[in-house]
């Protein structure tokens, strides 16, 4: 439904996205995952026609962007990542005034309004001042918002950024309700929500697509390439089998030695953390554990920084 | 162009409400009405004059050209001071709170939104200027018949003046994030526009032509009295439009920065 070819966006002299494609199927919902800065507004911001890629193309059932964009912005739904409001509307003028803009016949506005609100459930504060309204009802104003003149496609930058855990569950369930009738994307940098709400992801990380998939096969395939580098002192050049017959651990493999030091990498099997195993088996043994640490390639790193912020998340 | 529509009420709405709307609509009215009283005590007293020593030439002199005519001449003076407040917050404060954004993303050209403020502003001046019709209304009750040609001149040349103010006013908007800026470069641009009919004045031979012709305040002298001079019209059109399409390029600019 939605193609993206070769696009690419530069800020000046800096690239914040490189080459970028890909498709979106119709009802398909699409998670966007990179860490702070791996270019997911930017990418959104171009597919709402925020502004313009320096290179590549963007089309909608064929419509180029770039040649009709009033046509293509009409089909889109968008939710910025911290939705601006003009702070001294009332909530159902705000949504008055966008159902007007964005083409909603003068006769079909007011029944548009009552359905997206209800939806959306902000029917109890339509009096208030948009700018009074706490972030969770903000974030659902603006999703009612983006819902006006049914969309096909829906835009979502971070939906749950900012978000206590209560209002977090909330709003997914919404994502998710409003994920079985349209085409969504939406973009985050929490690791467990794609999983929860995504049928499909793209991770994202310095501007580049780095791994696509369904979530399940992303996560299994991720694990299974864990390594662990551990380097032992005096004596220990002969560990290797102790090594291999811990449960768990896949291969041995013996590294260069330096002087007393020997380095071992260790493949491990998915999920399962073998660190206190394997030092406990080197004391054991009577040789001195100088280093051990998770050897992580490029995707992991990735993966690595979105579990944390999720941990980040929770804990506050 | 329904969304040009969307954008003039959505500014009209929130020009109403807001403590700028209320102060500008509010000294316009006060300073306004002063100038008024003034003229017409001025008026009078020179037509008691004239009828106890009969000066030549007095007969002449119309009421709505002396009073109207003066009236409208220093509204557009005192509008050099109140134009900065209304176009200041047209982009700028959509910029800062982020609105803008949405806006960009709506089934909007760049045109529209840009052609949207700007009616907003026009609306606004409307707006302010609407009560002193009145005035026009109170010299009939007075006796004399308005001159309606006069009249309607004026408010024209009013109204191409106010539109090259806001046209100045909304560029500046469109430069910056922060709106009491754009008030202050609107400002000093509309001060020095000013300036340059007096200074004309001082400048010998060619300059004087030059900047005179650079003053909208010298284009705008003739229309209360009565006169449209089409040079002054094509003037003032092409100020605006200038201005407008400067407006209109700023916001396009993300289009093609990077």
């Amino acid at each position: 439904m939605i193609s993206v070819e070769n696009v690419s966006k530069d800020y000046g002299a800096r690239r914040a996205l490189h080459e970028i494609s890909f498709e979106v199927l119709k009802g398909e919902v699409l998670g966007l995952l990179g860490p702070n800065g791996a270019g997911k507004t930017t990418l959104l911001r171009i597919l709402t026609g925020f502004f313009p890629p320096t290179f590549g193309r963007v089309t909608l059932e064929g419509i180029d962007l770039a040649k009709e964009p009033k046509k293509l912005k009409r089909r889109i739904g968008y939710l910025p990542e911290r939705i601006a409001v003009y702070p001294d509307f009332r909530v159902e003028e705000f949504l008055k005034f966008a159902a007007e803009i964005k083409g909603v016949p003068s006769k079909e506005r007011e029944s548009e309004i009552e359905e997206k609100m209800e939806l959306c459930g902000v029917t109890s504060v339509r009096k208030r001042l948009v700018g009074q309204l706490s972030k969770g009802f903000l974030q659902r104003v603006g999703l009612a918002h983006s819902l006006l003149a049914n969309p096909d496609v829906l835009i979502l930058d971070e939906p749950t950024n900012g978000l206590d855990p209560k209002q977090i569950i909330e709003i997914r369930e919404l994502i998710r309700k409003l994920g079985r009738e349209r085409t969504l994307i939406l973009s985050t940098h929490i690791l467990p929500e794609v999983s929860k709400v995504c049928e499909r992801v793209l991770i994202l990380n310095q501007g580049r697509i780095i791994a696509q998939g369904r979530p399940e096969d992303l996560e299994r395939g991720l694990v299974e390439r864990q390594e662990i580098l551990l380097r032992v002192g005096q004596g220990g050049d002969s560990l290797e089998k102790v090594l291999g017959a811990i449960p768990g651990v896949r291969s041995v493999e013996k590294h260069a030695q330096e002087a007393s030091v020997t380095s071992y990498v260790l493949q491990t099997l998915p999920h399962e953390d073998l660190r206190a195993e394997i030092s406990k088996q080197v004391v054991k043994s009577g040789f001195p554990l100088l280093e051990l640490t998770t050897k992580r390639l490029s995707l992991e790193d990735v993966f690595l920084k979105l579990v944390l912020s999720e941990e980040a998340v929770e804990s506050r | 162009m329904k969304g040009a529509w969307a954008i003039l009420k959505k500014d009209f709405f929130s020009f109403c409400r807001s403590w700028v709307g209320v102060f500008v609509l509010f000294s316009y009215l006060l300073v306004g009405g002063i100038f008024f009283t003034l003229f017409l005590l001025g008026y009078s007293q020179l037509s008691l004059q004239a009828a106890g020593q009969s000066y030549e030439g007095v007969e002449g002199l119309s009421l709505t050209t002396f009073v109207m005519g003066a009236f409208i001449l220093n509204s557009g003076i005192l509008f050099l001071f109140l134009a900065p407040l209304l176009s200041m917050r047209s982009l700028a404060e959509e910029k800062r709170v982020g609105t803008l954004e949405l806006l960009y993303t709506y089934p909007l050209s760049d045109f529209e939104i840009v052609l949207g403020k700007y009616l907003a502003l026009m609306a606004e001046l409307a707006l302010l200027f609407l009560p002193t019709l009145l005035y026009g209304v109170l010299i009939r009750l007075l006796g004399p018949r308005v001159d309606g040609g006069v009249l309607f001149s004026g408010v024209l040349g009013f109204f191409l003046l106010g539109g090259t103010f806001l046209a100045i006013g909304l560029f500046y908007s469109s430069t910056t994030e922060n709106q009491i800026l754009a008030a202050i470069l609107t400002f000093l641009t509309l001060l020095a526009l000013w300036i340059f009919e007096w200074v004309a004045g001082l400048l010998p031979g060619v300059w004087a032509g030059r900047f005179q012709g650079l003053s909208p305040f010298v284009h705008f002298r003739d229309f209360p009295l009565g006169i449209v001079d089409l040079t002054d019209v094509a003037f003032f059109i092409s100020a605006i439009l200038f201005f407008f399409f400067l407006a209109l390029r700023t916001v396009e600019v993300r289009n093609w920065k990077g």
